[in-house]
């Protein structure tokens, strides 16, 4: 095994900068659109007309309907194979290959927590946008000591470009892994 | 903002540190967090299936993170009206929401600077849930000068 023959802060250096899933670049399935926007404003009743309302968004400073900026990680969501999900724990796809964190699992920190999302937006979309995303591990801590056990915090980036390649917009997303047999140590 | 205009965006003048943000209330329940799932397109069955989340060790189906950046924009933008440009959110996630629950969302502003022809207002914020803090964050919103 490899696992072997590297220190576990060697293999987690070189995960730095490396795609998070099995595909380096994510590209929507649908480009922006307005029935889409109207289902997310319908499900959080996010009345906001910029959204929905097309004479009011033409005099407003967009000059036209606009996207939701917190719907832009939904756009390159994976589409669901529904049958099977449960089975796969939840993934939407099946993974191709091993994901890249399975080398924390083997080194005990079997267990993941969710911490931080944080979104920079550059523009707002508009109905025709294709938005891709291409998402890299940022940062993986050391060993600390939280509540939850001893862990490790993982920081992967998703950078969201348009049809040109312009970035549109980014998110930093942070997970605790730990070892749940430690919480409370 | 007025009564008789409830989409008159906020007047960047008129706005200082430590303003507080209209609270925003969400009734959590079921058919909130699944149709919030969908609509981020979340399939995660722990937020529609609980039979699904009990395996993962939850007592019921639970909010996702996407549902939980929507409502704070929303609660952003429903202060700020609708020509206010979110640019930045950063949450850090606290407790889950389970059905049942409610959520009071609350914020004030910390910090106001010029940034071309926007103001951009700095804001911290919390949403409260039934045991604890759900989210809490800081977030930038632009707005006409």
């Amino acid at each position: 095994m490899s696992d072997d023959e590297q220190t576990l802060d060697e293999r987690l250096a070189g995960l730095i900068g490396k795609p998070v899933g099995s595909r380096a670049v994510t590209v929507a399935p649908d480009p922006v659109n307005v029935p889409m926007i109207r289902h997310w404003a319908a499900a959080f009743e996010d009345h906001n007309p910029v959204y929905t309302d097309e004479a009011f968004a033409e005099a407003s400073r967009f000059g036209g309907i606009v996207a939701p900026p917190l719907m832009l990680q939904t756009w390159t969501m994976a589409t669901p194979m529904i049958t099977g999900i449960a089975a796969r724990g939840g993934s939407p796809v099946a993974m191709e290959g091993e994901a890249p964190l399975a080398v924390l699992d083997r080194a005990g920190y079997t267990a993941t927590l969710a911490t931080n999302s944080e979104f920079e937006i550059d523009r707002y979309l508009r109905p025709g946008d294709v938005v891709s995303a291409s998402t890299a591990f940022e940062t993986i801590s050391e060993e600390k000591n939280t509540r939850m056990g001893k862990g490790r915090f993982v920081t992967w980036v998703t950078t969201y470009t348009d049809q040109d390649g312009e970035v549109v917009g980014r998110q930093r997303f942070r997970i605790l892994k730990f070892n749940p047999s430690g919480a409370g140590s | 903002m007025t009564a008789a205009d409830p989409w008159a965006t906020r007047d960047a003048g008129t706005i200082a540190v430590g303003d507080a943000l209209d609270p925003l209330i969400v009734d959590v329940d079921a058919t909130r967090i699944v149709a919030g799932a969908i609509a981020s397109r979340d399939f995660m069955p722990a937020h529609h299936d609980r039979g699904f989340a009990n395996t993962q060790g939850a007592p019921d189906i639970f909010m996702n993170i996407l549902s939980d950046t929507a409502y704070c924009s929303r609660f952003l933008t429903d202060w700020a009206g609708p020509e206010a440009m979110v640019t930045r959110l950063a949450i850090r996630l606290g407790v889950p929401v389970f059905p049942g629950h409610t959520l009071t969302y609350t914020g004030e502003v910390t910090g106001l600077r010029r940034e071309g022809n926007d103001v951009a207002v700095e804001i911290a914020f919390r949403a409260a849930g039934d045991i604890g803090d759900h989210v809490t964050g800081t977030a930038e919103v632009r707005l006409p000068n």
